[in-house]
């Protein structure tokens, strides 16, 4: 399935109310429970019992965030297991029995998404997960449900797109003429228009290039490297090995090494 | 002997280090990551993977060096160093991967990337490549071991053999694994530019690692050289450690040189000079791990002097573990607005690991012939697994037993203990600090506003009342102030309301209709509620009779605050089930018996209470 048909929510900034419906639906459709993290532990409000949250962005602009469901994840390229997983329906999830624990999702992620369960003793990742148990089940992610203003609507990428554009051209005076998520760190599942800047979403600058590229990049020369580093040590042995042999009086130093190890 | 001596009082100290170390750790796995570390959502990785993990490393990165100069260079004189530096590689990855195990929220699934392969991700190469590299300097290490006078049985000479037979497949293997992951974890921190200064991020992370990973290394080697010359009482060999240093000098101005010309090019050089935390830091580094060092270790003088060669080393070291601390934390952006310092858990479990991890070198360093001498003086040492032989004449048992040589630090590992366990954070030693409710005073202290789930809203709480019913402070009246504020719950955690006011989300059976009737004047008053017909459902509303029951306007806040319990509750239901009354044209809902039923009735709101949670 192509990232166009992948299913994604759209976030208009200028519909929302800020009702916080779509944590409290967030909460009970995962079985999160009431907790409000405090202020100094969480200061935007997630928190592995808290996937989604609704905050105070410029101009008193009520902006949701959660995860991005982005087409190239960093969590899901740099987590060592495939815990991390992206699915062809376009949530981003999380596999709990292949988890070890090393948070690197954590570290990884451009938006400081996931979220750990500090306090357990068997302590699990925790994010949005576009609700896609619900999906699966021919239903919306609980968020689209509970919204009573329509600011977030949900469907495939592709439709969202058409329909953010629409909007932006439609009432062009509106809105910035820019949909947020359709080309940062290479394109994400949630959208965004708004009539603010929403950077402040982001751990600093994004480009449009995707994360797991600039790993990628390394990752690539692993082979070459490992095959030239064990190429140029077994020679460079077998070259001082030989010159030394020639020279005369050396023992051959696979005995040598008997000798000593012994 | 004065070694013995020396040895004996450096055990000392690693041992209170190490048990310290231990009821950390023990605290750490009983009590989860949260109770006892500083590590939070926004910094998940700290101490533990920028000291134990990336710095244990690249201090172990000595022995890949010294076996390539040894077996691949033929650079014969260093093969008395080369054992040592196995060692110390070795242990050092077993450091690592305690302390890993201990960072880790799931540590009993290390084996995970074993089974569940991910080739894109640089952390999964390098659980690879630490793994296969710990084998690969066990099986080095394991000559040592093989030839003690203790193992020369058939089967353990033999298994000496075949390892000879591999010992170049081996060192180049481990060459290889080495170069991969020393520079892969660097390459670790590029999926976050975002999170790394530009002084630090760049693209060329994973050569800068590595080649610091040797510099590291080498200087490691000869620091350890003149350690282990002072602790066992033989003169070091300054050809040897000064033959290393001019190595670290080729490779520390490489280093220097790739670092300032990365910088350079990219044109971020300017940032250092800013005058910022970031520009101090990256100087402070540099001079200390870079600068400084390469510049005394090009002079000849330094090199060949003792004193120099340490002071050099010791920079080195400091300078590049500075390094990985940089990339691991201190160099991170702390965007999001809280802010991390280590605990003491995390800082007396990664001093108890290298205090292990010393202890292990100086138990294998006195029992086999680490330091590749001629045999006589270690084949002349009892065994350590020797157990005592009966003496039949004297009746006594002859000889130590190993016990008996650990049995003189147990004394002191009771008080050592005690320390370490009042050493822990609160949350070490009760688990996770309870959830604190934030209780504000209000209205000169005797009214509080308790915001329970921290939502901003809350009830007020009479505290003055509260005492008054429950009888001051007083004992005599058998009802004190422990009846809320509980010593044997865990930290600030005070009583819930819930836990006196059981009845708060329950159905209440105060509408007592006999009541009602004799209190009205009996059979003649039902038309006093009954007003059109005479069913329940026709009744008058409570309110009407009973006006101060409800919330009225103005009533509902108190001092524009909060509501208090009755009006809380009140307000938690009522909006929903009048608007629901209305919509649903059920105007049932709306009253007062939807709530206040009889306890017999079936649909009780505690169904619809737990339905809904």
């Amino acid at each position: 399935m192509s990232h166009a048909s992948a299913v994604g929510m759209l976030i208009d900034v200028t519909r929302c109310i800020g009702c916080n419906q779509c944590v409290d639906a967030c909460a009970q459709a995962n079985n999160l429970g009431q907790d409000t993290p405090a202020p100094q532990d969480s200061p935007d409000g997630l928190s592995a019992r808290r996937w989604n949250t609704v905050l105070m962005g410029p101009a008193g602009r009520y902006v949701r965030k959660q995860c991005r469901h982005c087409l190239e994840p960093a969590c899901v390229s740099a987590c060592p297991v495939g815990a991390m997983h992206k699915t062809p329906e376009g949530p981003v999830i999380y596999d709990s029995s292949k988890c070890l624990g090393c948070r690197y999702c954590m570290m990884a992620c451009p938006y400081g998404i996931p979220r750990y369960q500090w306090d357990a003793l068997a302590p699990l990742v925790r994010k949005c997960t576009l609700c896609y148990e619900r999906l699966q089940a021919g239903k919306w992610p609980a968020c689209v449900d509970a919204c009573p203003a329509q600011a977030t609507i949900f469907g495939t990428r592709r439709e969202l797109l058409a329909e953010a554009h629409h909007r932006l051209e439609t009432e062009p005076r509106r809105y910035l003429q820019t949909v947020f998520g359709e080309n940062e760190v290479g394109g994400t599942s949630v959208l965004y228009i708004s009539d603010v800047p929403l950077d402040f979403l982001a751990r600093g600058h994004l480009g449009h290039e995707p994360l797991p590229a600039l790993t990628e990049v390394v990752m690539g020369k692993i082979p070459p490297v490992a095959l030239g580093v064990a190429a140029l040590m077994g020679g460079l042995y077998w070259i001082i090995d030989r010159r030394m042999r020639l020279m005369g009086g050396h023992p051959a130093p696979v005995e040598h090494e008997h000798e000593i190890d012994s | 002997m004065k070694s013995t001596r020396r040895r004996t009082i450096v055990k000392d100290i690693l041992w209170v280090i190490a048990a310290i170390g231990l009821v950390a750790m023990i605290a750490r796995f009983i009590r989860g990551l949260g109770a006892t570390t500083a590590l939070n959502d926004a910094t998940p990785w700290g101490l533990w993977i920028s000291f134990d993990v990336m710095a244990g490393v690249a201090l172990a990165a000595g022995g890949f060096t010294i076996a390539a100069a040894v077996y691949i260079f033929h650079l014969e004189k260093y093969h008395s160093i080369l054992r040592p530096a196995i060692l110390t590689a070795f242990l050092g990855y077993v450091a690592v991967i305690v302390g890993l195990l201990c960072d880790l929220g799931l540590p009993w699934h290390i084996w995970s990337p074993m089974i569940h392969w991910q080739p894109h991700s640089v952390l999964f190469e390098v659980a690879w490549c630490v793994m296969l590299y710990t084998s690969v300097l066990a099986l080095e290490f394991s000559p040592v071991i093989l030839e003690s006078p203790w193992l020369q049985t058939p089967f353990f000479q033999r298994l000496a053999r075949w390892l000879k037979w591999f010992t170049l497949p081996l060192v180049i293997l481990g060459i290889v694994l080495s170069t991969l992951h020393q520079s892969s974890l660097g390459s670790l921190f590029l999926i976050m530019p975002f999170r790394l200064h530009p002084l630090w991020y760049s693209p060329i992370l994973p050569v800068l690692f590595f080649i610091s990973a040797v510099a590291l290394g080498l200087m490691m080697v000869t620091l350890e050289g003149f350690v282990s010359a002072y602790l066992f009482d033989h003169s070091p060999r300054l050809d040897l450690l000064a033959g290393l240093g001019r190595a670290a000098v080729w490779v520390l101005w490489l280093y220097l040189l790739a670092r300032l010309g990365d910088l350079a090019w990219r044109g971020v050089l300017p940032a250092a000079v800013e005058g910022s935390w970031y520009s101090f830091l990256f100087w402070a580094e540099i001079g200390l791990g870079g600068l400084l060092p390469a510049s005394l270790l090009s002079l000849r003088q330094v090199r060949t002097s003792p004193a120099g060669l340490i002071t050099a080393a010791g920079l080195t070291v400091a300078g590049l573990v500075f390094n990985r601390l940089s990339v691991g934390g201190l160099a991170i952006f702390q965007t999001s607005g809280t802010s991390y310092f280590p605990g003491w858990v995390e800082f007396a479990i990664s001093a108890g690991i290298v205090a292990g991890a010393g202890l292990v070198f100086l138990f294998l360093a006195e029992n086999f012939n680490v330091f590749n001498q001629t045999g006589a003086h270690v084949a002349s040492r009892p065994s350590p697994f020797d157990r005592p032989v009966f003496d039949a004449e004297t009746r006594l048992y002859q000889g130590q037993n190993w016990w008996d040589k650990v049995s003189r630090r147990t004394f002191f590992l009771v008080p050592v203990v005690a320390v370490g366990i009042a050493l822990l954070p609160a949350g070490g030693v009760g688990g996770q600090t309870g959830l604190h409710t934030p209780a504000r005073a209000a209205l000169g202290w005797t009214v509080m506003r308790i915001n329970g789930n921290r939502n901003g809203l809350g009830v007020t709480f009479d505290h003055v009342g509260h005492q008054q019913r429950l009888g001051w402070a007083a004992a005599s009246a058998g009802s004190t102030c422990i009846d809320c504020h509980h010593l044997n719950k865990p930290a600030d955690e005070a009583t819930a309301c819930w836990e006196c006011h059981q009845d708060m989300n329950q159905p209440a059976s105060i509408f007592n209709h006999s009541l009602h009737q004799v209190e009205l004047g009996g059979n003649a008053s039902c038309g006093e509620c009954h007003q059109a017909e005479h069913t329940a459902g026709a009744a008058k509303a409570c309110a009407e009779c009973h006006e101060t029951m409800m919330p009225q306007a103005g009533e509902a806040r108190f001092n524009n605050l909060a509501p208090g319990y009755k009006d809380a509750m009140h307000g938690a239901c009522l909006p929903c089930h009048q608007q629901e009354a209305e919509t649903q044209g059920k105007p049932e809902l709306g009253r007062c018996p939807a709530c206040h039923k009889f306890e017999d009735d079936a649909t009780s709101p505690q169904t619809h209470i737990a339905q809904r949670d």
